[in-house]
């Protein structure tokens, strides 16, 4: 049955990304809900919680709010907070109570605008969608909002779309991607909403490219060369060293690589310069068509997935290997890609990778 | 920007009245920090004994959630590190479902498919709905009835409408309610008790079990301790409850309405004075003389032990514990100690004990945690020997720490001396160290 599952348990939703590309940003999140969907994106999809502070609140909603749609209320709430808290930006997040009473969140923003005198963003998450692509509209909301055109250019610097923790699986991986693009001869490398907070991201005109290291960033990286020529690349740096050194093995197997898009193509990429390997990319999340190989797949039900294994006759997997939990009877070999999103699997602040 | 921690003391508080609660304390009134220190209950099904696990409580149960995925992301968690994989299920609602309701369609077959699905039938499927049919204001009896008709399970709903947490029926209210729906009338055992209010056990030597069997009763039933389900199903025998966590007396009213089964209710407390005399209003209440000596003077000698080691202690307080914050502070004052924080949430309820720690302690500061102002609160800035609390110890990360938070229940005489004597093993550790 489409939407049920029996071995999985959900993946991250919108309102966890679009949470999470806002953290570091030094604005005041609200989430629009009653306090559980709070409860989920700080105590499991944001791992940075336990490290560092970020002004991420529940609007609290009660169910008068929602009945009667007493949005003044929030805003008021969101006033009384912006004067105890130091914030460049506000940043509204839906989630399904909004959905459900239909919010107008272009009211809420002009509401807020006026009443807080801070910039307002909003988010129309649904809490029904997958994180990337409550990522993706608001890595879109923040470059079209705050970039400033006027900063002059850095010749040297670079930008990083799409390194998110729900992305990479690691609150420390940003470091790692600062290195090797520094290697690459960036001087200044800025990843928008981890490590870097919003002055980076308003000078996201001046670098002299962006790297896009997952789906969700492909969107925001067309918009920033269409208005403002700045070109972009499209690369996972920062492939383990433990999955490379499964490739030397893979001469003429078939694999499935399973994980979002950047960085399984990266995957397979590499399989490829050195083996002669059958590698099909499937995902859960955004495939983009630009990246898209024939055989590459979407996947949408549980029970589809586990046909689909079945019928291909895999060799290797790599993913998370939560996800094989779904099939009983895959006999090959798993190599394990931890994806956040997805189990909830890190690198931790101390490089231990786990929950 | 001054970057303040909201708090008013006690004696403040204490002056301005029931009635005149400050904003900054209401929930309802500001956005709701959940830090680091809140997460263990600030969310229907967060860690702990959200509404999801309770309501896996019937043994042999399984749970579908019917939701956004949202709903059910950190369910995650709760499968890989509670044993509890097996069973959740889930059905995910679509843009379409949420405004529609079409949803409500398809969740007699997809019961059926997760009953089909398990090597051996479920004894019941909690139905876990959320805000979306809330709002929609689904008929889950009607859906839950269709659903057993169909698999041929019986299938409760489990409401974790966060929406409705401060309203008449909050969440942790109603799926008590659930999870003793199934129970069906039975002849009556005069000698049968069952404790009602928590879903994991009271520690095994807690008195109120000895004091149970002291006054003639045979078979104690709790929820948690049922090893299958035809034992859950005796729970119906009972000659009465006691219920012990105020949140079960929804369920408590609708089993004696049920089953005729009426309750007494009982409260978790620390001062030992009002232990004994509760023990006293309930063996009046029943008709009997309760003998609770040994048990006060074990108590009694515990909290003197820590006391006379570690005299004029200064404590912080939080509310992620088993215990009511205030109460316990309280306690703490009158047995000598110091209370500096209180990080509670302040009703009209807990006034009885906030103008009594006024009196004692004017002083002592009382914070809410779901204040967004905590965000600046400076972990070096309090004082407290120890902290007791989850949520305490965020506050103050160098001091000594009991939790207090743990599954198995402490009450009575037993709780006030196990918190003790925890409290001298923490300070110990400390020392050695």
């Amino acid at each position: 049955m489409k939407g049920l599952l029996k071995y999985l348990s959900p993946f991250a939703p919108d309102q966890s990304g679009a949470a999470g590309v806002l953290y570091d940003l030094g604005g005041i999140t609200v989430i629009c809900d009653a306090g559980g969907c709070t409860g989920n994106i700080c105590g499991f999809d944001e791992p940075r919680w336990f490290v560092r502070k970020s002004a991420i609140f529940s609007a609290g909603l009660r169910d008068m709010d929602a009945i009667l749609g007493r949005d003044d209320r929030l805003i008021e709430k969101l006033k009384d907070t912006a004067k105890k808290i130091d914030a460049a930006f506000a940043a509204i997040i839906g989630t399904p109570v909004p959905a459900v009473i239909a919010t107008d969140f272009r009211a809420l923003k002009r509401m807020g605008e006026k009443r807080c005198g801070l910039p307002v963003i909003t988010i129309e998450c649904t809490g029904t969608n997958l994180y990337d692509a409550g990522e993706e509209e608001t890595y879109m909301e923040l470059f079209r909002t705050f970039v400033d055109p006027e900063t002059p250019t850095e010749e040297y610097a670079a930008g990083v779309i799409g390194a998110t923790p729900l992305n990479i699986s690691s609150v420390i991986a940003d470091q790692k991607i600062r290195e090797v693009l520094k290697e690459k001869g960036y001087e200044h490398v800025y990843c928008y909403g981890m490590g870097d907070g919003l002055d980076a991201l308003k000078k996201a005109a001046s670098v002299k490219k962006l790297f896009v290291i997952a789906s969700s960033g492909l969107k925001a990286a067309k918009y920033m060369e269409k208005t403002y020529g700045i070109p972009y690349e499209v690369t996972y740096p920062i492939l383990p060293a433990s999955v490379k050194e499964t490739f030397h093995r893979l001469h003429g197997k078939k694999v499935l690589v399973i994980h979002q898009q950047v960085l399984a193509n990266e995957i397979r990429n590499e399989i490829q310069k050195q083996q002669e390997a059958d590698v099909t990319v499937a995902s859960w999340f955004m495939l983009k068509k630009e990246w898209k190989q024939p055989q590459d797949v979407l996947l949408k039900t549980e029970n589809g997935f586990a046909e689909y294994v079945e019928q291909q006759g895999f060799d290797v997997i790599y993913g998370d290997r939560y996800l094989a939990r779904a099939l009983r009877n895959y006999q090959g070999e798993w190599i394990h890609v931890p994806h956040f999103a997805v189990s909830g699997e890190y690198e931790h602040d101390n490089g231990e990778i786990g929950l | 920007m001054k970057q303040e921690v909201y708090y008013i003391t006690a004696a403040e508080l204490a002056a301005r009245g029931r009635k005149d609660i400050p904003d900054e304390l209401q929930s309802s009134r500001h956005l709701i920090y959940s830090s680091p220190a809140t997460l263990s209950f600030n969310s229907p099904g967060a860690q702990g004994f959200g509404v999801k696990r309770a309501g896996l409580a019937v043994p042999g149960s399984v749970m579908l959630l019917v939701a956004p995925g949202c709903c059910g992301r950190n369910t995650t968690m709760l499968s890989k590190l509670g044993g509890y994989s097996d069973r959740f299920f889930y059905l995910l609602m679509d843009d379409t479902d949420i405004v529609t309701g079409r949803h409500l369609n398809k969740i007699s077959a997809a019961v059926k498919e997760v009953v089909d699905s398990l090597a051996e039938k479920p004894t019941a499927v909690m139905i876990c709905i959320t805000c979306v049919d809330a709002l929609l204001g689904t008929d889950m009896d009607r859906v839950c009835k269709k659903a057993a008709d169909h698999a041929g399970v019986p299938v409760l709903p489990c409401y974790m409408y966060a929406l409705t947490r401060e309203g008449r029926v909050p969440p942790m209210t109603q799926v008590r309610k659930s999870v003793y729906s199934l129970l069906q009338p039975r002849k009556k055992k005069s000698t049968t008790v069952n404790l009602l209010g928590e879903f994991a056990p009271f520690l095994d030597d807690s008195e109120i079990y000895d004091i149970l069997r002291q006054i003639g009763v045979r078979k104690i039933n709790e929820i948690s301790r049922c090893r299958d389900f035809d034992e859950y199903l005796s729970m119906a025998e009972a000659n009465f409850n006691l219920i012990l966590n105020p949140e079960c007396r929804l369920a408590a009213e609708d089993i004696k309405r049920r089953l005729g089964i009426p309750g007494i209710e009982l409260t978790r407390l620390y001062q030992i004075d009002k232990i004994h005399r509760q023990y006293e209003l309930l063996g009046g209440a029943l008709g009997v003389a309760i003998d609770d000596q040994i048990y006060f003077d074990q108590a009694k000698k515990a909290v003197d032990d820590f006391t006379g080691k570690y005299p004029n202690t200064t404590f912080a307080i939080g509310e992620c514990l088993n215990a009511g914050s205030f109460e316990l502070a309280l306690a703490l004052l009158r047995y000598g100690h110091r209370v500096s924080e209180i990080y509670g949430t302040v009703s009209a309820e807990n006034f009885i004990y906030i103008e009594k720690i006024a009196q004692i302690s004017p002083q002592t500061k009382i914070y809410t945690n779901l204040s967004p102002t905590m965000i600046h609160y400076d972990c070096s800035d309090g004082v407290a020997d120890i902290t007791i609390g989850k949520d305490a110890e965020y506050y103050h990360p160098y001091s000594v720490n009991v939790p207090w938070n743990q599954e198995r229940q402490p009450f009575g005489y037993s709780g006030l001396r196990h918190l003790f004597e925890e409290l001298s093993e923490a300070m110990e550790r400390r020392g050695n160290h």
